[in-house]
């Protein structure tokens, strides 16, 4: 028995049409940038396709984990920071648990959405991209989330809002706002914490504001 | 036995219902919980997404002030969980400087893992009023608790015992299968439905069709993603409960249909069957 | 220390009793020594009796396995002791002490009978080890059916009696009086010259690692225990079932590198023999159920062996397996039927798919047993970080204690032929340590003056019961009748046990009471229990030619159990003809002749120049014939290896060793250009310089070695920028400027090797790739270097390095071959484009160096060797060993042996080992004073022959030649006694002794009177 679980829809071209790319042109600087910053020997992976096969969601994205890492090796910085790759991975680390090299996959794909967003490049899931960013700036304004205040915030971020009614959805997401409200499994509001001032300051910090 | 508590974000709103079981729970058991003062969020995906220093620092303030109070931690979200012993692990490298002093050498415990050492299971074991017998559940533990093990220290990550030994103590009948721990979806669903959709129905499907009439989880965003998709569904509904829901309901000698109304997948008429309600 | 090689024991012990452990047994036993074979368990065996068959033969492992089993079992210099193992090891090289304490059997082993009635009353069920706990056993219990010794014992940790003092049936039933609970363990002090480790290893993985289920799901098993489930003896007797309902599995999955290449459990080793395992099994399962799909998911194939890649196309094309390169994460189970299901991402369709399988086989690693690593600790031996026995590249089987050398599983994981050649080497250092005290120590057995034999045949004819295995079925009383009232039968009785020892004194008496002159005994095979009974009339002093065997019990009771009236009259025929040959037999005398105590090697490479010093260093003299003016071969170009040792400085010193050893004689720009005699007694004659010397010699060692590939292939030859590994690696040591200089290289694998024309895997170019590109970052850590390869073969513990040369940041890129790369030159760029089956992508690289792994071909002089001394070749040209796994440096033609690359591309460390192996087999001969003959051989008649040649061109073993007086003769030394002479030639001249045709036409009539009478 044989059993397609999703993501038949999608299917890619595959290698024949495809453009022949220069690889060793760019030594091993991004490689040995991202082994330094992650900690992780990128390098140990042997492309056996353990993560790819272990990732609930590689089908999903452009490029497998397993090429990750390999596009990591080739220096290929752009094409990663452009994939849809590291803003599906659902962070369940089962890439990184299975790996017999010990590459720490979910842990590069958390650095490489660390550089995107600090880069000039346009996330290619930007719905996800925002969704992080308004977390954590909610997170700033009061310390603690608030699943109602989030949505609403997301709501309200450049384009969502208009992309949720463009596909249709913002009507199931307001039914079961109501639905989650009438459970009684939303919060209205949310006090004030100390906490709030420490968390502003470190987050200053971190972007090199002099506090 | 005092420990300090860490609920996080979800007890407060989505998980409300969690939060209530395991005061219930604790006092039960006679374990006081100091929820650690003035807590703040510990980030979750996005501060490990967007900011690498946020991810640690943000948990690191609620490990200083448990610190302070001098009492392990311990915290039933699996993802607050993951997170602090995450930066606990960095702290101890000294590679990021935490405006607060702290010196990652407390105890976190995840709560699951906390219950199941044997003089708990021994405890809950002497509360259990009402057995709940005939009940068939699987026991559902998700990503954040259980992986990476070299953080959560879950070597059995296949096969996590920790919810099953607890479950068992209640007198349900604790199924197992192999999917204890694929992911759900987890926070993808708000952006990507579809993708999370996929994800939590194949869950749902596993259990069922390893003979479970509910399921059981410990993490809050598993809890509602599993239930939530069940919203639309009268029929052949798993309700999904939270453990310390299933404890209190075994330490009660008659239960209280009121206790789950914050459920989609509803579970009375489940409990009322098998006359645990 | 050196007052004991002054005077050193003259006696060895092994450690281990597995395939390993027994053949560095015989191979010292046979060279003068006495041997203490120690084994833990019940049994000898080890790993290999767990096997169902081997590759590429698909050959029973059992029937290949038990002959070495009587043999050892059945060797007077060999004591086995089981149950045992070493507490205590003291002393040094040439006269070790040694306290070794033998646990109980519980069973006497000189009263048991192995007649099973133990087994069979015992009421204690339990699973059984042996079988990987999927079948059950008793208590009391013989491990498997050729266990050596075939004694039972009782299981002491669940026997009910030895725990709780109740039961005691076995004591009561024993018709041996042998059951003994009182049993206490021994110490026993023995002191030997050397020491040799064979402990072997176990499957690494266990239920606490739990990896894809192992332990919680009943369908998930290992390599190992798959093996016990196809085979004859095991839980499903030979039928292909699956453990949670033995239903039979119509999907199997293998999953490849569990517990190995795996760094992150502390396992980053390759165990280099579950490729070829997995490919074995799918094409078991494949012949055994054609309708089960065999699916085996893995990284690389590992077939770096002799004719393994022939093998694995053959597993894929002819038998269906299918291979899917692609790691598994986890197995998950289908509760509903407990199939258990695989998820993969398939690249095609972009999805991922989940695949059901009723059984899924875990390929193991392999560890070194627990037990063990306190041996280690006892003997204070170095390990590697994972237990195993770590040795020198220059002395592959020498550990870090003198006087104690190592061989098979616990060196590294290893297969069958490696072991063997390996076990061969260990027996050759310790032989050369002790030399001195060689047939000091031995028993050489008494033979008793025989008897004159009468001219009237008087037979004897014995009928075993063999417990219940005859009895049961046949009607031993009837067919007594019967036999007493047959002509030329003066004497018949039964037995319960005709093998006992008991019984064979019983023998003896007989024959000389009754003064019988022909025994027939009428039990289970003559391939068993012929030699037995052959020795008991040497005993009585009857010529052991006057002997005959019906098989009643194989051929008859066993495959007749349902009908035991028809079995009954089925004996009495085959006895009946069994009479009629005996009375037909005739004395035949074993000749012996004196033994050329020389050895003659072909071939002055690494391999050449160690088997000759093996011999020389053990005091006999030996021939060495090298066709170049210089000695050395091809080793000596390379001047460092993997580990970072220099095959060069060995070189070196061999040469150093062998031009000066006043035992060797060597012949540069030589060739031999005659060859004649036979096992022990060749000549021939050696050509040095147009000159021509006559040699003679005991035996031949073939080491004619292996030659770089030449490419034409990727434009080399015609730039200088494309180089192979070879020169490549020269150029690295000879010009670091260069080295520095160099940006971008491209290495390209498999270039010559594993193609249609030459399908071999050259075994040592993915270690070559691997090795030169450490070197080159180590020189210069900026250069980017690609591999190309196909599959990356670095197995055992040169896996490491291949880890160590992806952290050090070399890219391996995978090709297939239907797309190789293509190398070109743009404008006086180099260019190579290829399409990396990982990423699906399509490169380019601009290298400014290319280095083509080049593989090896056999050198051009083994052709001619192969013509003179008539040896079989391979396709490709390598010389072809007597049998793949038992015996890799023999021949079928006595008296010659095989080394190195000769045999198949080897690293030098390999072909020192096998070249030390080789030349102990040769001491085998070498060291005798005489050898006899079997007297069982082929005789021509003189007056018959016609010189047609057949018997000449039609012997396998080039026996028969014209002699001076123009007719055929066949040198009884050289004849194996096959018969095929016999039956072939035209004018009947050629009789085989003991299978005359007056012996077996009066065998026939005798089977077809019965058959006449009817017709009558």
């Amino acid at each position: 028995m044989q059993n397609i679980i999703s993501g038949l829809n999608q299917a890619h071209e595959h290698v024949p049409g495809k453009k022949r790319k220069l690889i060793g042109d760019r030594g091993d600087f991004f490689l040995n940038r991202m082994q330094g910053e992650t900690g992780v020997n990128i390098s140990a992976c042997y492309q056996c396709e353990r993560c790819t096969n272990a990732c609930p969601v590689s089908h999903f994205m452009d490029i497998k984990p397993h090429q990750a890492i390999r596009y990591v090796q080739l220096g290929w910085r752009e094409d990663l920071l452009k994939s849809s790759t590291i803003w599906i991975c659902l962070s369940c680390e089962m890439c990184t648990t299975y790996c017999p090299n010990e590459v720490d996959v979910a842990e590069i794909i958390h650095h490489l959405r660390n550089m995107a967003v600090h880069s000039s490049i346009t996330p290619k899931e930007k719905s996800l991209a925002v969704f992080h960013q308004t977390f954590l700036e909610v997170l700033r304004k009061s310390g603690r989330i608030n699943e109602l205040r989030l949505m609403n915030a997301y709501y309200l971020k450049p384009d969502i809002l208009h992309e949720r009614i463009k596909n249709n959805i913002l009507k199931e997401d307001l039914l079961l706002g109501m639905a989650l409200l009438r459970k009684g499994r939303l919060k209205l509001f949310t006090p004030k914490f100390r906490a709030i001032k420490e968390i502003k300051k470190a987050y200053s910090q971190t972007r090199g504001e002099i506090v | 036995m005092r420990l300090s508590f860490y609920p996080g974000c979800s007890l407060e709103g989505m998980a409300n219902d969690y939060a209530r079981s395991i005061d219930t729970v604790f006092r039960d058991l006679g374990i006081d919980l100091v929820e650690i003062e003035d807590w703040s969020c510990c980030g979750a995906t996005a501060a490990h997404s967007l900011s690498q220093t946020m991810s640690v620092v943000l948990p690191a303030r609620n490990l200083a002030v448990a610190e302070k109070m001098g009492l392990d931690i311990v915290s039933p979200c699996a993802m607050c969980f993951n997170r602090l012993r995450f930066s606990q692990n960095m702290i101890r490298k000294k590679v990021f400087d935490i405006p607060w002093h702290v010196t990652g050498e407390l105890r976190v415990h995840d709560m699951t893992r906390f219950m199941a050492e044997p003089s708990m299971i021994k405890s809950i074991k002497k509360r259990v009023l009402k057995p709940l017998n005939g009940l068939r559940v699987v026991c559902y533990y998700g990503c954040q608790m259980v992986r990476p093990p070299k953080i959560t220290g879950y070597t059995d990550y296949e096969n996590p015992q920790t919810l099953d030994r607890i479950i068992a103590t209640t007198g349900a009948q604790v199924i197992d299968w192999s999917y204890k721990s694929t992911c759900c979806g987890a926070s993808i669903g708000i952006a990507r439905r579809e993708i999370q959709e996929s994800l939590t129905r194949r869950i749902l499907q596993k259990a069922q069709q390893a003979g479970a009439e509910a399921i059981v989880v410990s993490c809050p965003l598993c809890q509602s993603n599993l239930d939530i998709i069940q919203k639309d569904r009268s029929d052949r509904c798993t309700p999904v409960f939270y453990f310390t829901e299933l404890l209190r309901l075994s330490f009660m000698e008659s239960g209280a249909s009121k206790l789950f109304k914050m459920h989609f997948a509803d579970p009375v008429s489940l409990l009322k069957a098998k006359r645990l309600l | 220390m050196e007052s004991y090689l002054n005077s050193p024991v003259g006696k060895v012990i092994v450690v281990g009793g597995g395939i390993g452990g027994i053949q560095c047994a015989l191979d010292l036993a046979d060279t003068g020594f006495y041997v203490y074979l120690i084994e833990k368990s019940h049994t000898l065996g080890g790993t290999m009796a767990r096997l169902d068959k081997t590759f590429p033969t698909n050959d029973c492992s059992t029937c290949m396995f038990s002959p070495k089993l009587v043999q050892v079992a059945g060797h007077a210099n060999i004591e086995i002791l089981t149950l045992s193992r070493i507490l205590e090891l003291n002393g040094g090289p040439g006269r070790f002490a040694a306290r070794i304490e033998k646990q109980p059997r519980y069973i006497n082993e000189e009263k048991c009978i192995s007649c099973g009635k133990c087994a069979e009353k015992c009421p204690q069920k339990v699973p059984d080890p042996f079988n990987g706990e999927l079948g059950i056993r008793k208590a009391a219990f013989l491990t498997f059916p050729q266990a050596v010794p075939l004694k039972y014992a009782l299981d002491a940790e669940n026997c009910i009696y030895l725990n709780n003092g109740k039961c005691g049936i076995c004591k009561k039933i024993c018709p041996a009086q042998a059951v003994e609970f009182d049993q206490k363990s021994e110490i026993l002090q023995i002191d030997a010259g050397a020491v040799v480790i064979s402990t072997g290893f176990v499957p690494a993985l266990t239920v606490k690692e739990g990896e894809f289920g192992y332990g919680r799901y009943r369908n998930v098993v290992t390599s190992l225990q798959y093996e016990r489930m196809l085979s004859a003896t095991g839980p499903y007797g030979g039928h292909l079932r699956r453990p949670s309902d033995e239903k039979v599995p119509r999907k199997i999955a293998w999953i490849q590198c569990a517990m190995s290449r795996d760094p992150a459990r502390n396992r980053p080793f390759c165990s280099s023999v579950c490729c070829m395992h997995a490919a074995k099994q799918a094409v078991l399962t494949r012949s055994h159920e054609p309708d089960t799909e065999a699916t085996i998911f893995f990284i690389d194939i590992r077939a770096h062996g002799k004719g393994f890649d022939d093998y694995i196309e053959r597993a894929r094309s002819r038998h269906g397996v299918r291979y899917r390169r692609s790691m598994i994460s986890q197995v998950y189970l289908n509760p509903e039927n407990d199939n258990l299901i695989i998820e993969t991402f398939d690249h095609h369709l972009n999805c991922k798919k989940e695949e059901e399988y009723d059984l899924v086989v875990l390929s193991s690693g392999f560890k070194p047993s627990d037990d063990f690593i306190d041996l280690t600790k006892q003997f204070g031996l170095v390990t590697n970080p994972y237990g195993f026995l770590t040795t020198e590249f220059d002395e592959p089987v020498t550990t870090s204690r003198p006087g104690i050398f190592v061989c098979g599983g616990i060196e590294s994981p290893k297969d069958i032929p490696e072991t063997v050649i390996q076990a061969g080497a260990a027996a050759a250092e310790a032989s050369i340590l002790i030399s001195s005290a060689r047939n000091s120590e031995i028993i050489v057995e008494k033979i008793s003056d025989e008897m004159p034999v009468d001219k009237t045949p008087r037979v004897g004819v014995l009928v075993c019961h063999c417990g219940t295995n005859i009895a049961g079925v046949v009607d031993i009383q009837k067919v007594l009748e019967y036999v007493k009232k047959l002509p030329n039968v003066s004497y018949a009785t039964d037995f319960m046990f005709t093998c006992s020892t008991e019984t064979q004194q019983a023998i003896v008496e007989l024959i000389k009471e009754q003064n019988l002159n022909r025994i027939v005994v009428a039990a289970c095979s003559p391939n068993t229990h012929e030699p037995l009974f052959q020795d008991t009339l040497r005993e009585a002093g009857l010529n052991p030619y006057l002997f005959e065997m019906a098989s009643i019990r194989d051929q008859c009771s066993w495959v007749h159990g349902n009908d035991p009236e028809k079995a009954t009259e089925k004996s009495k025929e085959l006895i009946r003809a069994s009479v009629s040959r005996a009375v037909q037999l005739e004395p035949l005398y074993e000749k012996s002749y004196p033994v050329v105590n020389e050895g003659l090697v072909i071939g002055g490479g690494v391999a050449g120049m160690t088997a000759a010093l093996t011999i020389a260093d053990q005091g006999f003299h030996v021939h060495l014939v090298e066709k170049n003016d210089r000695l050395g071969g091809f080793a000596g170009n390379i001047k460092f290896t993997l580990e970072g040792n220099s095959p060069s400085r060995l070189i070196r010193y061999l040469i150093e060793r062998v031009t000066h050893h006043p035992k060797i004689s060597v012949y540069l720009k030589s060739r031999l250009i005659s060859h004649a005699g036979h096992l022990g007694a060749f000549h021939g004659t050696v050509q040095k310089k147009g000159e021509p010397i006559n040699i003679q010699y005991g035996a031949v060692i073939a080491a004619t070695g292996g030659r770089p590939y030449e490419p034409d292939e990727y434009l080399y030859g015609q730039d200088e920028r494309i180089l192979t590994q070879i020169e490549f690696a020269k150029r690295l040591m000879e010009d670091p400027l260069w080295t520095r200089r160099l940006k971008r290289i491209v290495m390209i694998q498999c270039v010559g090797s594993r193609e249609p024309d030459f399908l071999y895997c050259s075994r040592v170019c993915c270690a070559a790739a691997v090795k030169n590109s450490i070197k080159l970052k180590e020189m210069n850590p900026g250069a980017q270097i690609v591999v190309l390869y196909r599959d990356l073969r670095t197995f055992g513990f040169k896996e490491l390095y291949y880890l160590k040369a992806r952290q050090k940041g070399v890219l391996f890129f995978r090709y297939v071959p239907e797309e190789k790369p293509k190398v070109y030159d743009e404008n006086g760029q180099l260019i190579v484009d290829f399409t990396d089956r990982s990423s699906h992508e399509n490169f380019r690289v601009e290298p400014d160096l290319i280095v083509l792994s080049s593989g090896i071909r056999p050198d051009e002089g083994a052709k001619q060797i192969a013509r003179l001394l008539k040896l079989p070749t391979t396709d490709e040209g390598f010389f072809l060993e007597a049998h793949v796994k038992l015996k890799p440096v023999e021949f079928a033609t006595s008296g010659i042996f095989l080394a190195g690359s000769a045999h198949s591309p080897r690293f030098v460390e390999e072909a020192v080992t096998m070249a030390k192996s080789a030349g102990q087999q040769a001491m085998k001969v070498i060291c005798q004073e005489e050898m006899t003959t079997s007297a069982a051989v082929a005789e021509v008649q003189p007056d018959e022959c016609a010189a047609c040649l057949v018997c000449v061109k039609i012997c396998p073993y080039g026996a028969p030649f014209i002699n001076e007086e123009g007719v055929s003769q066949i040198p009884p030394s050289a004849c194996m006694g096959c018969g095929i002479c016999a039956s072939e030639c035209p004018a009947k001249a050629i009789a085989l002794k003991h299978c005359t045709d007056d012996q077996l036409l009066a065998k026939i009539d005798a089977l077809l009177e019965s058959a006449l009478e009817i017709e009558n």
